[in-house]
C-alpha cells in the first residue's frame, strides 16, 4: 500500500516541510482547505446573563418553557451570561490590581454559576452540564437529549488577551458561544437578550429609536458605535469566519422569539457577514 | 420583571461601551514579578533532540538557584504533519488548535522528564492557574505547555485556516498574566532579521525594536507567531519579549542576567 500522506504528498503539505508557520503564503495556502461542519444540524443560543438570568424566574422560566418545547425538534447548545456577579467582580478586581488573565478566571465562575442553575430548571429533561473539557461527548448528548449546557465564557482563564482599552477581558460569553457555533459549523447562532435586536439609539432612553432587522458587519462597524448589541470581538471573529454566515438576536422577554428564530424566521436583529449576502 | 443587581461601580452598565470601557482603565499589579518564562521552540530546538536540548537544559539548571523559571515548550514537526492531514480533512481551525495542543503537550512533557531529577514539575493549564505559585515555592522550576488552552475557541485566522495562537503567544501571556521579570524566547536564529538568514545572505539583524514599528516592516516571515505583536501593543505589565538563539551555549544565562541578547520586541 503506497503512502497517502498529505504531508508528503500534497502541494499544501509540501509548504509545511518548507516554510516557518507564521509565513503569509503557507497561511494563504491553508485558506484552499474544504470547511467540514462537525454539527451541521445544531443550534448555538446563548442565554444573556444581566438581560434574562438576572431577572429572576419572571424571565427565565417562561424561557425554560419554550426551550424545553424545542427540545424534541432543534437541537441546542445553550450557553450562559455572567452578569451583575461579575460587573461586582471585576470592579473588585480592578480596584485590587488584578491582571486580565485573574479576572477572566473569576468572571468564568459566575458564567458558570448562571450554567449550573439553568442546569438544574432543566436537568428533569435530561438536559446536561457539559464544561469545556467534556466537549468530546456533546453529540452523544444532543443526538439522545436534543440539548446540553455549558458556560458561556471561553476557556481562556490566565491566557485571556489584553482589551485595547481599559481593563475589561474583551473576550467573553457572547465571544465563547460564537466561537462554539464556529469551531462546529452550527446550523445557527442566536442570542438571546432583554430587547428586540438592534435599533438607531438605545430604545430604553431614545423614543425615537428605530428597529434594525438587518445589517452587514461591515455597515455595523462603520457606523462606530459607542454601544453595541454584542461584544465587539464578535464582530471581528465573524468578519472571519468560514462556517457562520450571520448571528441573530432576539428578545427573550417576549415568548415565542426563540422558537421563531429557530424555525428560520427573521425575528429580532440579523448582523450577517458581507461576503455571505 | 426587573433584574436583581448587585452594588458595583459596573451595576447595570454596558460592558460593551466604549466610554465605560475606557473609563475602567487603572493600574495592574504583577502577581509574580520575579518570574521568568522561558520558551524553548518546537522545530527549533525540540525536534533536534539532545544536541540541542540537553546543553540548553544544563543552561536552565545551572540558573535554577539564581532565576525563577518557568519552561514553556512548543510544537514542531509532529503538528505540521497533523495539520496537513486536519486541512486535508476539512477541519476548522478550533479543531486543528485541540489537536496541535497535544503535540507540545508531548514536548513539555519530555522537557519535563528531563528537568525531573531537579525538582521541575509538569503543569497543565488548570494546575498552571491553581498551582503554579505553591510548585515555584517547592519546586523552583515548572514546563508547561507553550500552546495556550483555547482548544476549540481558538480565533479563526485573518488569512487562511491555521490556529495564530501557538506557543510563543500562549508563553508571552503567561508571562503577562503574572506581571513575569522576562519573557525569552529561544530559537534557531539569532532574533530578528530584514529578511530569513537562512535563505537571504543580504538580511541584517534587529537588535531591538517596537511592535508597531516591526508590523509596520510587513516583513513576510517572522521567527515568532506575529499574534505576539498585537499582544505586546496592549501589554500591560510584559513590555517586551527576548528573542535568543537557543542552540548557542550561554546566550539564555546573558539573556537572565539582562544583558543585551538576540532581539528584543518591545511595548
Amino acid at each position: 500500500m503506497t503512502t497517502q500522506d498529505p504531508l508528503t504528498t500534497t502541494d499544501l503539505g509540501q509548504r509545511f516541510l518548507d516554510g516557518s508557520l507564521s509565513d503569509e503564503a503557507l497561511q494563504r495556502a491553508s485558506a484552499s482547505s474544504p470547511d467540514y461542519a462537525i454539527l451541521p444540524w445544531v443550534n448555538v443560543i446563548k442565554i444573556g446573563g444581566q438581560s434574562i438570568m438576572d431577572r429572576g424566574r419572571a424571565a427565565v422560566g417562561p424561557l425554560v418553557d419554550e426551550i424545553a418545547a424545542n427540545l424534541k425538534r432543534h437541537k441546542m447548545i445553550l450557553g450562559t451570561g455572567a452578569g451583575t456577579r461579575a460587573r461586582h467582580i471585576y470592579s473588585l478586581a480592578i480596584d485590587l490590581g488584578l491582571p486580565t488573565g485573574a479576572m477572566t478566571v473569576l468572571a468564568t465562575a459566575v458564567a458558570w454559576q448562571n450554567a449550573q442553575m439553568l442546569h438544574y430548571l432543566l436537568a428533569k429533561y435530561g438536559i446536561p452540564f457539559i464544561e469545556p473539557e467534556g466537549f468530546n461527548a456533546i453529540p452523544h448528548y444532543l443526538i439522545e437529549r436534543g440539548g446540553v449546557i455549558c458556560q458561556g465564557m471561553p476557556p481562556y482563564k490566565l491566557w485571556e488577551p489584553n482589551p485595547v482599552s481599559g481593563r475589561i477581558p474583551p473576550q467573553r460569553t457572547d465571544t465563547g458561544c460564537f466561537l462554539i457555533a464556529e469551531v462546529f459549523g452550527a446550523r445557527k447562532m442566536i442570542f438571546v437578550k432583554d430587547e428586540d435586536g438592534l435599533h438607531t439609539a438605545d430604545p430604553k432612553k431614545d423614543p425615537a429609536a428605530k428597529h434594525i432587522a438587518r445589517i452587514s458587519v461591515d455597515e455595523l462597524l462603520e457606523q462606530d458605535l459607542d454601544d453595541l448589541i454584542v461584544e465587539r470581538d464578535v464582530l471581528g471573529l465573524l468578519k472571519r469566519a468560514r462556517n457562520i454566515k450571520e448571528i441573530q438576536f432576539v428578545n427573550g422577554l417576549k415568548p415565542g422569539q426563540l422558537t421563531a428564530a429557530l424555525e428560520g424566521e427573521p425575528v429580532g436583529t440579523i448582523i450577517y457577514r458581507g461576503d455571505a449576502a | 420583571m426587573s433584574a436583581h443587581h448587585v452594588p458595583s461601580p459596573l451595576m447595570r452598565e454596558s460592558l460593551v461601551d466604549k466610554n465605560l470601557i475606557a473609563g475602567t482603565e487603572s493600574p495592574v499589579r504583577a502577581i509574580l514579578p520575579n518570574l521568568n518564562v522561558i520558551q524553548i521552540g518546537g522545530l527549533s530546538i525540540m525536534d533536534r533532540g539532545k544536541t540541542a536540548l540537553l546543553p540548553l537544559l544544563d543552561e536552565i539548571v545551572a540558573n535554577q538557584a539564581k532565576h525563577q523559571q518557568v519552561i514553556g515548550v512548543g510544537s514542531g514537526i509532529r503538528s505540521r504533519h497533523i495539520l496537513s492531514v486536519g486541512l486535508d480533512l476539512g477541519l476548522p481551525t478550533g479543531a486543528l488548535a485541540t489537536l496541535t495542543a497535544k503535540d507540545a503537550a508531548q514536548n513539555a512533557y519530555m522537557v519535563s522528564c528531563l528537568l525531573a531529577q531537579h525538582g521541575f514539575v509538569y503543569l497543565e493549564a488548570p494546575f498552571i492557574v491553581q498551582l503554579l505559585p505553591a510548585m515555584l515555592a517547592a519546586a523552583r522550576g515548572a514546563v508547561f505547555n507553550g500552546i495556550p488552552p483555547y482548544a476549540l475557541w481558538e480565533h479563526p485566522p485573518a488569512v487562511g485556516k491555521l490556529p495564530p495562537n501557538g506557543s510563543d503567544a500562549g508563553s508571552y501571556l503567561i508571562g503577562e498574566a503574572f506581571g513575569a521579570r522576562k519573557i525569552i524566547l529561544l530559537k534557531d536564529v539569532d532574533g530578528l532579521y530584514t529578511a530569513d538568514p537562512k535563505t537571504n545572505p543580504d538580511a541584517t539583524f534587529i537588535p531591538d525594536i517596537s511592535a508597531a514599528d516591526l508590523i509596520a516592516m510587513h516583513l513576510p516571515t517572522l521567527p515568532i507567531e506575529p499574534v505576539v505583536l498585537e499582544l505586546l501593543m496592549r501589554a500591560k505589565l510584559a513590555h517586551s519579549i527576548n528573542i535568543v538563539n537557543g542552540l548557542v551555549p550561554g546566550n539564555l544565562t546573558r539573556a537572565l542576567e539582562g544583558e543585551p541578547v538576540g532581539s528584543v520586541i518591545h511595548r
